[in-house]
């Protein structure tokens, strides 16, 4: 499933703005990156919308290892012991495969991950268009090879738009680990596990807008500054990547 | 939650945008903090903070444990929230368990650092008995006894105040050790060693209400807000974690000007935390 629709930009890295490559100048220069990218250079990322048929809505993602895909139900009645309510509800629910890390049944943060999406998204979804109703959002990791938060974010809105939820805009997310001086983007699991601090920012490309943003570790400010531009520089691409998929489901359902 | 009238509404927009608001503070002033150490004697250390009605109590226990095999030469430390529902009817049953999860999440992102260990709160190498197979498994426990707005700081001041008020007993450790699966160690109940808290950040929870932010907000004024960024700063003015609530978006520039006034808020609630907490320690040795 790694073919890629031919007009989509194939990578969505960020275009380094400042010529000297701060990365380069720093000691541990013959450092690799386990899949052997440059420490701004993201993996090609692959989007198809209607994967599951029973659901509104519905995308798959797969970046290097990581798979995951995302149904979305509804706009539906809410629940009867809901309370009354105007704007529309939305219930997020992320879970892991069994098999999806290499340690059999690890990750159970899945509830952190269920209430941050549920942050990351509320944002952009116009809730006021489907009062007093729920929108189920069910989010399955496949296959855990790294940033499988941020690919779990952009995926559940490519299925939102799938499901025709109205949306201000999509959400691209992306992250940044700091591994000693370097900052190295869209980092995958080994890169995870011995990180210094992580920062993920997920946003609205087109409004230029962030909807969440997360930090853990030790930042300086101007180190937030620099990790932030990448990340940003990087959505603005993702979200074209994203886009151009919508556009290539809808262009294929109308021939 | 907290109903208001149209005009009630205005009034609180409106005092935010001239630097008043309904209590009479500024955009950037704190209530009347309030620490005391020392208040669960079950406890290694205990501190309670009040930020104005907001109430909370925050316990430190120290437990022997077995270091994980991936991190053989760290302790652990676990935070846990509850919001009692003696705060709010709301929190009764399952009620306050998203609010209590969510919460302690924060926490422990902001006191933990990155998954190598770097920027960390805690240093956590420093609660290893013998590597591998001893350490210290210390539980950070919160009880939200009043809810009054601005829970995340609260609970963040009375970590600190219950760690500087923590004694880890000290341990004799059999001479033989080294070979043994499981050691036979012997815990002082005289000696404690004192905890380093000098890294352990405050959190600085900015809400934007219009286009301004306020600190220390009342339930009131969070009702109101469209988006908080809560930012844990350290002694050194470094950011140790960051998150986002309210589902408002935020251009990027203004999210770096809220960090920016983050940093120089924490600088003066840090030097108020900390002699607030000396002046409890100085009261505590009194009794």
């Amino acid at each position: 499933m790694a073919g890629k629709p031919n007009d989509a930009p194939a990578t969505y890295s960020p275009s380094l703005k400042n010529k000297k490559h701060p990365f380069y100048k720093n000691s541990d220069l013959d450092w690799v990156r386990p899949d052997g990218r440059g420490f701004h250079q993201c993996r090609p990322a692959f989007f198809r919308t209607g994967a599951v048929n029973a659901a509104s809505g519905s995308a798959y993602a797969e970046l290097g290892n990581t798979k995951v895909i995302v149904s979305v139900f509804g706009p539906r009645e809410s629940k009867k012991a809901m309370m009354y309510s105007d704007i529309g509800r939305l219930n997020c629910n992320v879970s892991y495969t069994t098999f999806a890390t290499s340690v059999r049944g690890q990750g159970s943060d899945h509830k952190e991950f269920s209430s941050m999406l549920h942050k990351a998204l509320e944002g952009a979804i116009r809730l006021e268009t489907f009062p007093k109703t729920t929108v189920d959002i069910f989010a399955l990791v496949l296959e855990s090879g790294g940033s499988d938060f941020p690919v779990l974010i952009s995926c559940a809105s490519l299925a939102l738009a799938d499901a025709g939820i109205m949306l201000h805009d999509l959400v691209a997310a992306v992250a940044v680990s700091s591994l000693g001086s370097n900052l190295v983007i869209d980092p995958v699991s080994e890169e995870e596990s011995y990180q210094d601090g992580s920062l993920l920012i997920t946003c609205m490309p087109s409004r230029y807008e962030v909807t969440q943003l997360t930090i853990t570790g030790e930042w300086s400010t101007s180190r937030i500054n620099e990790a932030m531009e990448l990340c940003l520089d990087a959505c603005t691409k993702l979200g074209k990547v994203m886009r151009s998929c919508l556009k290539e489901a809808a262009s294929t359902t109308t021939d | 939650m907290t109903a208001l009238s149209l005009g009630e509404r205005l009034f609180i927009q409106g005092g935010i945008a001239q630097d008043l608001r309904a209590d009479g503070r500024g955009r950037l002033d704190y209530r009347t903090l309030y620490v005391e150490t020392g208040v669960i004697p079950q406890a290694n250390g205990s501190a309670r903070v009040r930020f104005g009605g907001t109430d909370v109590i925050a316990s430190a226990k120290a437990e022997i444990g077995r270091p994980t095999l991936l991190q053989p030469d760290k302790g652990k430390v676990s935070t846990h929230v509850d919001c009692s529902s003696t705060a709010a009817p709301m929190f009764e049953g399952r009620g306050g368990e998203e609010l209590s999860s969510e919460l302690s999440i924060a926490l422990q992102r902001c006191l933990l650092g990155g998954k190598s260990g770097a920027g960390a709160g805690i240093d956590l190498s420093s609660l290893i008995i013998v590597e591998g197979k001893v350490c210290w498994d210390l539980y950070i426990e919160c009880l939200v006894v009043s809810s009054d707005g601005n829970l995340l700081d609260a609970l963040g001041a009375a970590i600190k105040a219950a760690l500087s008020n923590t004694g880890i007993p000290r341990v004799q450790v059999a001479a033989d050790a080294a070979s043994e699966e499981q050691p036979e160690v012997d815990i002082s109940d005289e000696e404690f060693l004192q905890f380093d808290t000098s890294s352990v950040p405050v959190i600085v929870t900015l809400t934007k209400v219009g286009r301004h932010y306020i600190v220390d907000a009342t339930p009131e004024e969070e009702s109101q807000m469209s988006s908080a960024v809560s930012v844990s700063v350290n002694r050194k003015g470094h950011i140790c974690g960051l998150t986002k609530r309210g589902g408002a978006g935020l251009d990027p520039s203004v999210i770096l000007d809220m960090i920016s006034v983050a940093k120089h808020v924490s600088e003066q609630l840090l030097t108020k935390l900390d002699s607030e907490i000396s002046a409890a320690e100085s009261r505590e040795e009194d009794k």
